[in-house]
C-alpha cells in the first residue's frame, strides 16, 4: 500500500505543480483471476494485473478529470498537464468540489489470498450439479473469478483512505432445452468471500433452473388484464433501479426532470416500501466503503416506509441542487421484507404474472414503461398455471411503487442486495 | 504511437498465439441544462497474449507494454492453457491457420484540444436554450474514442490498426399538458473519424435539431398505441436494431454452441424471400461501412459474412475455434474491446439490404398500422425473442399518418416475424454510435432500409 501511497502522493503534486487549485486522486492495482465456461465446458483462464490513476483538478471553479493505467512519473506528468489543460477549457461552476477531510481510514475485507484450486473444484461441482439436478438445461457462459485490489484515495484537502478486498465473484447465463424446443436465457450473479457454499447454493439458482425447464411447457397468456404481477428478487432489484435511475439521478435532477424534485420527505411509495444502499450490511461480500466522493461510505435509506428520505446524490449534484450527498456509492440494494410467506401470496392472487426478468426498452422520464415479461409463469385462482410465450407488461414505475400489495417474509441475497419477492398492482399484461 | 516490443518475442510455430499490445483513448463531455457535468478522459492501455493447447485457452493481460511486459503476459497465458490443458485433458486439435492480414503503421493521429469539444457543446447548449424555451430539459454529450492496436498471430499477421469514432448526442425534454416529461434523442453526426472530421460549426445541425424539436411537441400531443399485434413500418434505424439483436446475436457461433435456435436452422427458411442480410467487413454496396474493420484480434483478414440470403439461413459468424466445429471459413469476426479483453465473436456492420420500394408507399400500404421511427435501446434472446424501446412513431390510418405515439415497445420472435415482412424501401441507412453488450461492450455498425412487417407492440 506504501508504493501506491507514494505514487497518490506524487500525482497530487504533480497537479499542485501544474497549478491546481484542488485536485484528487485515485490509484488502484488489483489482480483478476478468471475462469471461462462456454456451452458448458471450461474454455479459458484469464489474468489481468490492473493499475488505475484517476485524476480530477479544479482551477478558478474549474474541473478536468482524465484516468490512466500507468505508475510511470512521465505518465502520470503528462495525465497532470491534461487533466489541468481540460479545467483550464472548462466552465466556471460553483459545485464543483474535492471531499472535506472528515476522517482518514483503512480497510481490509473480504478474502486475503486466492484458491484457484478451490475455485476450479467448485466450477467443476457446479457443472456436474447442473447436469445431474437440471439435465435440461444448457449453461451458455458462465464466468468465475476471484479478485483482490488495493486502492488510495487522496487529495489536496487532506484526504487518505487505502482499502484492500480481495473476492470471488460468479454469473451464469442458462437456458433449458428439449430437442428443437428452447426457453428464453435467463441469468444471476453473486458475490462471496469465500468457497464454504457449493456455487449453486449461491443466489436463487436453483429455483431459477427449476423454473427453466418448467418453460418447456410455455403457453400463451389466456387473455390481456390489468391486475397484479408478482416481481421475483432476481427482477425486483432491476425494477427499483430504473424507478431510481429514473427519479434521483444526478442528471434527472440537476435537469429538472425528476417527477420527484420537490418530494424529499414526502410520501413517494406504498408504506410497505422501504429500500436502502447497505454496503456495510453483513450480508454483502464487496460492500464499497469509501465513496466514489472520498467519504467513508455509510447506509443510508432512500425511501423509508413510503417516504423519500434521500435523492442519493454525489456530493457535485447535491451541491448544484441544495440537497445532501448520499452517504455510499454503492448498488448494494436492500428492500426490507414483508410479513407474507412467498407461498400464501401466490394463493392470493387471482389472476397475475409472476415474473423472473424483464426485457424493456430505457423507461420514459415520467416513468411510463413497457417491455416483455420473460420467463414468466401466469397465476390464476392462487396457483402457477403454466409459463408464458410473448408476454409484455406496461404500467408507470411511480405508480407501481405506489402499489404495492405485500412483500414476501422470504429475501434472497447475492452478496450485493438482499430483495424479497413483491406483488404490485395496477401493471398490464398483454399478449 | 505503440512501439514494436512483440516482434522479437513473438514465439515461431507451436501452439496458436496471439500478442496484442493496445492503447485506448476516450473522451466524454456532458452539459445538463447549461451545466458542464462530465469533462473526462481516460487513455488505457496494456499488453496481452492468448496461448490455445489442446483445446483449452490461456490468457493474461498487464499495463505495461514493454519486453518485460510481453515476456510476463506470455509466460502467464501460457502457464494458464497448461493449468487447463492438465485438468481438462480435451485433446483437441490444433486450430487451422487463417488468412492473415499485414498493415504498417498508419499517420500519426490528430491531437484535439479539449477547449475544441467543450466550445461546441456549450455553443450548442446556447442556441437550445434560447431558440425552444419550451423544453424543460436539455441535454448535449460528446463522445469520443480511439483504439490502437498492434497485433501478432501465429497465422503471420502482424497489424498496426488505428479506429477512432467520434459522435455528438442532444437530448430534448418537454412535458405534456398534464405535467409528465418526455424526451427524444438525436445523434447529429459522427462515425469513423475524428471530431473535426464532422464537427466544424453547430450551426449545421440546426435544421436536425428544429425537426427533432417538432417531433418532441408532437410527442407531448401524443398517444399509446393500442397493446397487441399491428402491422407496422421500421424506420432504418429499427431495421438495423432488428438485423443486429433479433438476428445477429442468434448466429453468433458461440451463442449457436449455446442453445440459440439458429442451432436447427442452417439451411432453411428462416425469412420472407426479400430478406438478405450480412456482417459486412469495411465495405458494403460499394461504400464503406460506418466502422470498417480490416483483421480481427485473432489475426484473422476481415470478409462480409453472408447470414441470410433470399430468405434462407446460410451462415454463422465464426472465431477459429467454432469454425472447426462448425465446418465454416472464418472471416474476422472475432473481437476484443480493451487490452485486456479476450476476443470474443461479435459482429461487425451488420445490415438487411435495401428492397425496391419507397416509402411513401409503404405507409400508403397500410390501413390500420404505425410507423416507428426512433428507438432508445433493444435486446434480444437465445431464442430469436427481441424488444425494442420505441422513442418515436406515429400511427397510420387509411394509408396516412396520424398522431404522434408516447414511448413504447415492440417485441416478436425474429424467425417468425421475419416471414411476415412484405416491403422494404430501397435505401440503406447505417447507425453506429452505441455499444454492443456481450461481456464486454464494442462498437458496432448497424444497417437497414425501412422494413413493414408484424410485430407486436405494447400499450400503457
Amino acid at each position: 500500500m506504501k508504493a501506491l501511497k507514494d505514487i497518490a502522493s506524487y500525482a497530487l503534486q504533480a497537479l499542485e505543480n501544474a497549478g491546481a487549485d484542488q485536485a484528487q486522486c485515485v490509484v488502484a492495482h488489483g489482480k483478476t483471476r478468471e475462469f471461462t465456461i462456454d456451452g458448458g465446458e471450461i474454455n479459458l483462464i484469464r489474468t489481468l494485473f490492473e493499475n488505475q490513476v484517476s485524476l480530477k483538478a479544479i482551477k478558478d471553479g474549474k474541473k478536468g478529470t482524465i484516468t490512466i493505467n500507468k505508475f510511470g512519473k512521465a505518465d502520470i506528468d503528462k495525465a497532470a498537464r491534461d487533466c489541468m489543460d481540460a479545467a483550464e477549457a472548462g466552465v466556471r461552476d460553483e459545485a464543483v468540489c474535492i471531499a472535506e477531510l472528515t476522517e482518514n481510514a483503512d480497510f481490509r475485507t473480504g478474502a486475503e489470498k486466492e484458491d484457484m484450486d478451490g475455485l476450479y473444484d467448485r466450477i467443476a461441482e457446479y457443472l456436474q450439479t447442473v447436469k445431474s439436478d437440471y439435465p435440461k438445461i444448457i449453461l451458455e457462459q458462465v464466468i468465475a473469478e476471484y479478485s483482490e485490489a488495493d486502492q488510495v484515495f487522496m487529495n489536496t484537502n487532506g484526504v487518505c483512505h487505502t482499502t484492500h478486498h480481495g473476492g470471488y465473484y460468479f454469473n451464469t447465463m442458462f437456458s433449458a432445452h428439449e430437442g428443437e424446443n428452447a426457453t428464453s436465457f435467463n441469468y444471476c450473479d453473486a458475490q462471496f468471500n469465500d468457497l464454504t457454499l457449493p456455487i449453486i447454493e449461491r443466489g436463487m439458482q436453483r429455483e431459477l433452473y427449476e423454473r427453466s425447464q418448467m418453460e418447456l411447457d410455455a403457453e400463451r397468456l389466456p387473455e390481456k388484464f390489468t391486475g397484479k404481477i408478482l416481481v421475483a428478487p432476481i427482477c425486483l432489484g432491476d425494477f427499483i433501479s430504473m424507478a431510481l435511475g429514473n427519479f434521483i439521478s444526478d442528471t434527472s435532477l440537476i435537469d429538472g426532470t425528476s417527477p420527484w424534485k420537490n418530494a424529499l420527505g414526502q410520501k413517494v411509495a406504498s408504506e410497505k416500501l422501504t429500500i436502502s444502499m447497505s454496503p456495510l450490511d453483513a450480508r454483502m461480500a464487496g460492500g464499497e466503503r469509501i465513496s466514489g466522493d472520498g467519504y467513508v461510505s455509510e447506509n443510508y435509506d432512500i425511501i423509508k416506509d413510503g417516504v423519500l428520505k434521500d435523492f442519493g446524490l454525489s456530493e457535485y449534484a447535491a451541491k448544484k441542487t441544495g440537497n445532501r450527498r448520499g452517504k455510499n456509492t454503492s448498488s448494494c440494494m436492500v428492500i426490507k421484507n414483508g410479513d407474507t410467506p412467498l407461498q400464501q401470496m401466490i394463493q392470493g392472487i387471482d389472476k397475475g404474472l409472476l415474473v423472473y426478468r424483464f426485457s424493456g426498452g430505457q423507461p420514459a422520464v415520467n416513468g411510463d414503461f413497457s417491455g416483455v415479461a420473460k420467463n414468466s409463469f401466469y397465476i390464476e385462482d392462487g396457483k402457477i398455471k403454466h409459463a408464458v410465450t410473448e408476454t409484455m407488461i406496461s404500467g408507470n414505475l411511480a405508480s407501481m411503487l405506489r402499489e404495492v400489495v405485500s412483500l414476501s417474509q422470504e429475501t434472497v441475497e447475492d452478496g450485493s442486495s438482499s430483495l424479497p419477492y413483491a406483488l404490485f398492482d395496477g401493471i398490464t399484461v398483454s399478449c | 504511437m505503440l512501439s514494436d516490443h512483440i516482434g522479437g518475442l513473438f514465439p515461431s510455430g507451436g501452439a496458436h498465439t496471439e500478442i496484442r499490445a493496445q492503447n485506448t483513448e476516450s473522451v466524454k463531455i456532458s452539459v445538463v441544462g447549461g451545466n458542464l457535468v462530465a469533462n473526462a478522459a481516460s487513455e488505457t492501455g496494456g499488453v496481452c497474449a492468448r496461448v490455445y493447447q489442446n483445446g483449452s485457452w490461456g490468457f493474461a493481460a498487464c499495463a505495461d507494454y514493454d519486453e518485460a511486459g510481453v515476456k510476463a503476459v506470455l509466460r502467464e497465458a501460457a502457464q494458464n492453457s497448461l493449468f487447463l490443458d492438465k485438468k481438462l485433458q480435451k485433446g483437441k486439435q490444433p486450430l487451422p491457420l487463417s488468412t492473415p492480414y499485414q498493415a504498417a503503421e498508419p499517420a500519426p493521429s490528430p491531437v484535439i484540444p479539449r477547449k475544441m469539444y467543450i466550445d461546441f457543446a456549450m455553443e450548442l447548449d446556447d442556441y437550445l436554450a434560447k431558440t425552444y424555451p419550451k423544453l424543460t430539459g436539455r441535454r448535449v454529450v460528446i463522445t469520443s474514442e480511439k483504439f490502437e492496436k498492434l497485433l501478432y498471430a501465429t497465422n503471420g499477421t502482424k497489424a498496426y490498426t488505428v479506429a477512432p469514432r467520434v459522435y455528438v448526442y442532444v437530448f430534448l425534454s418537454a412535458e405534456t399538458k398534464d405535467g409528465e416529461t418526455l424526451e427524444l434523442f438525436e445523434v447529429l453526426d459522427g462515425g469513423h473519424g475524428y471530431f473535426p472530421d464532422y464537427f466544424t460549426a453547430p450551426s449545421k445541425y440546426y435544421e436536425i435539431i428544429e425537426k427533432l424539436y417538432q417531433e418532441l411537441m408532437d410527442k407531448t400531443e401524443g398517444i399509446f398505441p393500442e397493446a397487441g399485434t399491428a402491422d407496422v413500418i421500421l424506420a432504418p434505424s429499427l431495421s438495423g436494431m432488428l438485423a443486429h439483436e433479433a438476428v445477429g446475436h442468434t448466429v453468433e457461433a458461440d451463442m449457436v454452441t449455446g442453445g440459440s435456435v439458429a442451432g436447427h436452422c442452417l439451411g432453411k427458411e428462416v425469412a420472407s424471400p426479400l430478406v438478405n442480410m450480412v456482417d459486412f467487413a469495411h465495405t458494403a454496396l460499394g461504400q464503406s461501412t460506418p466502422l470498417p474493420i480490416f483483421v480481427d484480434d485473432e489475426g484473422t483478414l476481415c470478409e462480409d459474412e453472408v447470414l441470410i440470403r433470399d430468405g434462407v439461413l446460410v451462415g454463422y459468424m465464426n472465431n477459429l475455434e467454432s469454425s472447426v466445429r462448425y465446418e465454416m471459413k472464418p472471416r474476422g469476426n472475432a473481437r476484443a474491446f480493451a487490452f485486456s479483453d479476450e476476443p470474443l465473436i461479435r459482429m461487425r456492420n451488420t445490415a438487411i439490404l435495401p428492397g425496391k420500394d419507397k416509402l411513401e408507399d409503404m405507409i400508403a400500404s397500410i390501413d390500420n398500422g404505425y410507423y416507428l421511427t426512433r428507438t432508445g435501446n433493444g435486446q434480444a434472446d437465445t431464442t430469436g425473442e427481441f424488444m425494442f424501446g420505441i422513442n418515436m412513431g406515429y400511427e397510420i390510418k387509411n394509408g396516412k399518418l396520424g398522431r404522434a405515439l408516447r414511448d413504447t415497445t415492440i417485441s416478436g420472435v425474429a424467425f417468425d416475424m421475419l416471414k411476415t415482412v412484405s416491403m422494404l424501401s430501397d435505401d440503406l441507412v447505417w447507425e453506429s454510435s452505441g455499444y454492443c453488450g456481450k461481456k464486454q461492450p464494442m462498437p458496432v455498425g448497424i444497417g437497414g432500409p425501412a422494413v413493414k412487417c408484424r410485430v407486436s407492440i405494447g400499450g400503457q
